[in-house]
């Protein structure tokens, strides 16, 4: 009798110490995303999305729904999608007086610039949106923000990574980017092997020859001088978008004795290089932002997978899934996707709600949350409210939000890619792996905050007497 | 071999294939647009079609090799189709009908493959037979590459016999200088570029295939190769087989020792080369016709 009591009360203890925790974090942060509020999700599907019409609010998601990256639109749509259905079905946000349901409309930008300003005026000026949420490519971005900034509307940086897109010259005080940002990837990764890692010391950059490869790499040789002086830089080297042939790289790299290759390189050219790389026989660990496309990593397989070392803004510690509303947000999500969604979203792509999906769906809360908070959808009580704010997401972790330029401020986490049988060190509930296939996610290690702080523009009026955390 | 020779000998086989590859891209589009003169846009996009046939096929029956066989063969049948039907009607009218119409078929493609196959990228595999790397005296090279640089030399082979050693070579090649003449003589001229058009989209079909296990299959594929291609046909001089076996050469071995010595400057070497041919020769290296 007296084992099942101790082990009682030493369940009551963890629990105590796990709500605690879970407290104090919740502490931390102005709001947070309860999933033991989520409605019924059992109705979503997003090739027949409810979409309410009349008096909403409305939010753009203006990315590539057409062409060859017509993928990332998908994906983006599914995101925010799934968090507006969530609220409508929970009866909207009281704004302005009144309940509104969220509408989101899908605005085609096709990857072209002047395509973007076209599709973010006509959502402006004819749709009346709320809110522009995107997108592919942060040069589009910088004219979703101009756009927003003339028009006087919210636009939310969700996936585009630049830093110089909060410059003094580009920022806009519409505008937030509440993703992760270029410097704090680099920052990041040169903390996890300089300071945690602490094994390899041989690092080569391969990027992509454009703003986000180099912004990328600069954060990178950042990080390894803050954190890791003993590392050395053996090359680096730019390429152009759309390469086919990596192995000429490849050769040259494996020549220089580097023991890791960093690379933000997104797809085709993060498979390619990838494919390539193994199909050479260079087995090196890619340091990565983008390496985590699953088709991709089916295709190299488990053995080609092992390794990868990649920077992630939804990653946890110690497992995914630590409460029981975490879990019932993963299965309500894996459950449509295993019995209900059709193509696209039938694929593996759309398999787990987590990762960068899990990311743009809580971006996208953030924003109902805060959009909620300022009982309105005037930008500028939006922005009042935004500016400072702090926002814990489904994973436990904390967003907030710089005031002086307008950037989330966040843990960040590496995670080394496992093979499947390791991964429950993630994937923590049955079956206790994310893919058979392929490595995937195993040790995830988080980087605080304060060592990948996000870069501040100091010749931007607003930030000038401020210190990076933002006081 | 010491490490120092075998990376320079492994960067000229690298770009070896890479040039071979792009031989058999551009040797479909010489054909089609520098001997017949049609402005085909879409080409590359027969050859990303190919690549997704071959997915298919590889689907259905595990081989790689079936794959080689049958994915060009459709391509070509829907490249026949889209002459017969489209082509020949705008041809008699210009550059500018056939621009906008083979413009048209690539987005056409484009949209399709993305209903068929959807938006992601798809897995195509090395064959087994295929796989692994081939030790030479320090020099450690992906046998497909190998087997790529092989394939190209037998299509090369195989085209050149057929053009310039058979009686249906000498009737294309005298076709393509005076079709009406051709056609005076008793011969179905229209049947007859019906043909090459289709052996055209067959070898975009082949390089479609060729170049699946190395290249991510996904719906921008074609916008990867096709102007690179296009550079190969106008500085090897329109319609010359061997201006674009040359220019291919000459083009993977600047990528790839640009890459080894002037990074920076290896994306423009391409274009660079082109524009010191066209200065000297304005109809390219070995152009045959305006």
């Amino acid at each position: 009798m007296n084992l099942p009591r101790q082990a009682l009360t030493l369940v009551v203890l963890a629990s105590l110490l796990l709500f605690g925790v879970a407290d104090a974090q919740a502490a931390q942060a102005k709001a947070a995303f309860d999933p033991d509020k989520m409605a019924d999700m059992s109705d979503f599907d997003p090739n027949k999305p409810v979409i309410p019409t009349g008096d909403t609010i409305k939010i753009a998601v203006v990315a590539s729904f057409s062409g060859p990256a017509a993928v990332v639109g998908q994906i983006y749509f599914i995101s925010v999608q799934w968090a507006a259905h969530d609220i409508n079905k929970r009866g909207g946000i009281m704004v302005d007086g009144k309940r509104k349901l969220v509408e989101v409309i899908k605005a085609n930008h096709a990857s072209q610039p002047a395509e973007t300003k076209k599709v973010a005026e006509r959502m402006v000026l004819q749709e009346k949106v709320n809110v522009l949420w995107g997108t592919d490519g942060s040069h589009l971005m910088k004219i979703i923000n101009q756009v927003a900034d003339k028009y006087k509307v919210i636009a939310q940086s969700a996936s585009a990574l630049s830093d110089e897109l909060y410059d003094t010259t580009n920022f806009s005080r519409y505008s937030f980017m509440s993703s992760f940002s270029t410097e704090q990837i680099g920052r990041a990764i040169g903390f996890y092997y300089g300071k945690i890692r602490k094994k390899e010391k041989k690092f080569y950059i391969l990027g992509q020859d454009y703003l986000f490869g180099h912004s990328l790499a600069d954060g990178f040789k950042k990080g390894l001088k803050e954190y890791y002086p003993e590392a050395t830089l053996l090359g680096e080297d730019y390429h152009p978008l759309f390469m086919k042939d990596f192995a000429p790289y490849l050769q040259k790299i494996k020549a220089s004795g580097a023991e890791v290759i960093f690379t933000g390189d997104w797809i085709p050219d993060a498979e390619n290089l990838l494919v390539q790389a193994r199909q050479m026989g260079i087995k090196l660990p890619f340091a990565n932002l983008f390496l985590d496309e699953p088709n991709m990593l089916h295709r190299v397989g488990v053995d080609g997978t092992t390794g990868l070392v990649h920077v992630s803004q939804y990653g946890a510690e110690g497992g995914a899934f630590k409460t029981p509303g975490q879990i019932k947000a993963y299965k309500a999500w894996n459950t449509l996707w295993k019995t209900k969604w059709g193509p696209p979203y039938n694929t593996r792509l759309y398999e787990h709600g987590t990762g960068n999906i899990g990311s743009y769906i809580q971006q996208t809360y953030w924003l109902l949350s805060v959009i909620e908070r300022a009982g309105s959808t005037d930008p500028e009580k939006i922005i009042k409210v935004w500016e400072n704010d702090s926002y814990q997401l489904l994973n436990g972790k904390v967003l907030t939000m710089r005031s002086c330029d307008h950037k989330a401020i966040q843990d960040l986490h590496v995670e080394e890619y496992v093979p499947p049988a390791k991964q429950r060190e993630s994937f923590n509930i049955p079956p206790y792996f994310w893919y058979e296939g392929t490595s995937s996610v195993g040790p995830s290690v988080a980087i605080p905050a304060r060592y990948v702080l996000p870069k501040m523009d100091k010749s931007l009026a607003r930030c000038k007497d401020k210190s990076e955390a933002g006081e | 071999m010491d490490p120092t020779t075998a990376m320079y000998v492994a960067q000229g086989l690298h770009g070896l294939a890479y040039g071979m590859l792009l031989f058999l891209v551009a040797s479909g589009l010489t054909m089609v647009f520098g001997m017949m003169g049609i402005l085909n846009i879409a080409h590359a996009s027969f050859f990303m079609l190919a690549a997704y046939f071959s997915y298919q096929v590889l689907a259905f029956t595990g081989s790689f090799w079936l794959a080689l066989l049958l994915a060009p063969v459709a391509a070509a049948l829907v490249g026949v189709l889209c002459e017969r039907f489209l082509l020949r009607r705008t041809h008699a009218f210009g550059h500018l009908g056939e621009l906008i119409l083979t413009v048209g078929i690539s987005l056409v493609i484009l949209e399709g493959v993305k209903v068929f196959w959807g938006t992601e990228s798809l897995p195509i595999h090395v064959p087994p037979l295929l796989e692994g790397r081939l030790a030479l005296g320090g020099l450690d090279y992906p046998i497909y590459r190998l087997f790529v640089i092989g394939l190209a030399l037998v299509v090369l082979g195989v085209l050149a016999a057929v053009l310039y050693t058979t009686r249906l070579g000498m009737v294309v090649r005298a076709a393509v200088s005076d079709a009406g003449m051709v056609n005076a003589l008793g011969i179905n001229v229209p049947l007859l570029f019906m043909f090459v058009f289709g052996m055209g989209t067959w070898l975009a079909g082949v390089a479609g295939v060729a170049i699946a296990p190395i290249l991510t299959v996904f719906p921008g594929l074609a916008d990867q190769m096709g102007m690179d291609a296009f550079v190969v046909v106008v500085t090897g001089g329109l319609g010359s087989l061997w201006g674009a076996f040359l220019v291919s050469l000459i083009l993977g071995e600047l990528n790839s020792y640009g890459v080894q010595f002037v990074s920076q400057l290896a994306p423009v070497l391409m274009f660079l080369f082109m524009a010191i041919v066209l200065a000297i020769k304005p109809m390219g290296l070995f152009g045959e016709r305006e």
